[in-house]
């Protein structure tokens, strides 16, 4: 594919994902802090949809026409502790480094010192390679999936691992209605039912 | 175009959207969803203005020359104007930064959130290099795939949100 070929379809597939981001309210900071909380399931809720279609979309592409996969290694170290690393940065910024970009998009200006900070970021990472890897890797397993661990074929777990969360996503939506989450943000939604939260919602004293 | 000018989606419907992006990743660029590498071929475009060795660092080179980074930078980019097609479409406004933040940290000045974001920027990017995805590239797309390292980053990303959530009031 030409290099011009594949920037259209970034910036193509890029505009689908921001809209989905900014509809979403995901990309607002409440909304990811507030599901570190347990305060609202929004995050959570795009996740385990996201998370599903692509199972299902994967099962067929692997399943049927021999897509090749890419999952990434299994490698402990850097997992966790990037991972923790990571989940605290999500915290401070507010965002994950692809909602940083939404964020700018939708107008809040400290999201430009969450990418520039980013870039420093990585920045530092790519000049310090050697040291973190020497440091963090440990206990590489190989790029492993739970199809690898398991006589089922991918497609056949992926489906039921999408049963599985669209099960978790019908109890969730049971324990936390979003008809009543979508009160509880810093931007208006569509449907939000503000009176049965009976608080403030964007600056509006409530009756 | 209703689906544009509503003001919110539920967020299933944006995860069925941004599923459904699985299959223009692996179809036609054979890769799978992500956003972090893009900040490497920032960083390495930046480093390269101070620093010409920058590009002979492997690590840098690679996120340089590939085709699929080039397409993943081109994606962040079209998240920050999809983004901004959304809100001008739905006539949805923002202030200089979230009043969660208010709420939360007792911040009260674009400057102090400005300076609290950049760390947590620096911070993000540290952990998903070091993980080697974010919360697209291990979460979205690595648990679709049923990666275990990917399972494991994104319950390891909880813990991290969590921990550091605790700092903060009740939003």
């Amino acid at each position: 594919m030409s290099l011009f070929f594949m920037i259209v379809l970034g910036l193509v597939m890029g505009l689908v994902f921001g809209v989905a981001l900014e509809k979403s309210r995901v990309m607002e900071p409440g909304v990811l802090v507030g599901q570190f909380q347990f305060r609202n399931f929004i995050m959570l809720k795009m996740f385990l949809a996201a998370t599903a279609t692509g199972l299902v979309v994967l099962a067929v592409l692997n399943g049927v026409f021999d897509v090749p996969l890419h999952p990434k290694a299994a490698a402990w170290g850097p997992v966790i502790i990037g991972g923790l690393i990571l989940g605290i940065g999500i915290a401070l910024a507010g965002a994950c480094p692809g909602t940083a970009l939404a964020q700018i998009g939708a107008g809040y200006k400290d999201a430009w010192a969450i990418v520039a900070g980013g870039i420093l970021g990585a920045m530092v990472y790519g000049y310090n390679i050697n040291w973190f890897k020497s440091v963090l890797d440990f206990g590489d397993a190989g790029k492993i999936t739970f199809a690898d661990l398991n006589p089922l074929p991918f497609w056949a777990l992926a489906l039921l691992a999408a049963a599985g969360l669209i099960a978790l996503m019908v109890v969730l939506e049971r324990l936390s209605p979003s008809a009543i989450e979508n009160g509880r943000c810093d931007v208006p939604m569509e449907g939000a039912d503000d009176d049965r939260l009976g608080h403030q919602v964007h600056g509006q004293p409530a009756e | 175009m209703d689906i544009l000018t509503k003001k919110s989606w539920s967020p299933y419907a944006a995860g069925v959207v941004i599923g459904l992006l699985q299959i223009p990743a692996f179809l036609l660029v054979d890769t799978a969803l992500g956003a972090s590498s893009s900040f490497v071929t920032a960083a390495a475009w930046v480093a390269g203005l101070f620093d010409p060795a920058a590009a002979q660092i492997d690590y840098f080179a690679k996120y340089m020359t590939s085709s699929k980074y080039y397409w993943q930078s081109a994606l962040v980019i079209g998240i920050a104007l999809g983004a901004f097609l959304s809100a001008k479409a739905s006539g949805t406004e923002r202030a200089n930064y979230a009043p969660s933040w208010t709420k939360m940290t007792g911040i009260r000045s674009l400057a102090a959130r400005m300076v609290m974001g950049f760390a947590g920027g620096f911070v993000l990017l540290i952990g998903a290099r070091i993980a080697g995805g974010c919360t697209s590239g291990h979460g979205i797309s690595g648990m679709a795939q049923l990666a275990v390292g990917s399972t494991v980053a994104v319950a390891t990303m909880f813990a991290g949100g969590i921990l550091m959530s605790l700092a903060y009031k009740k939003i």
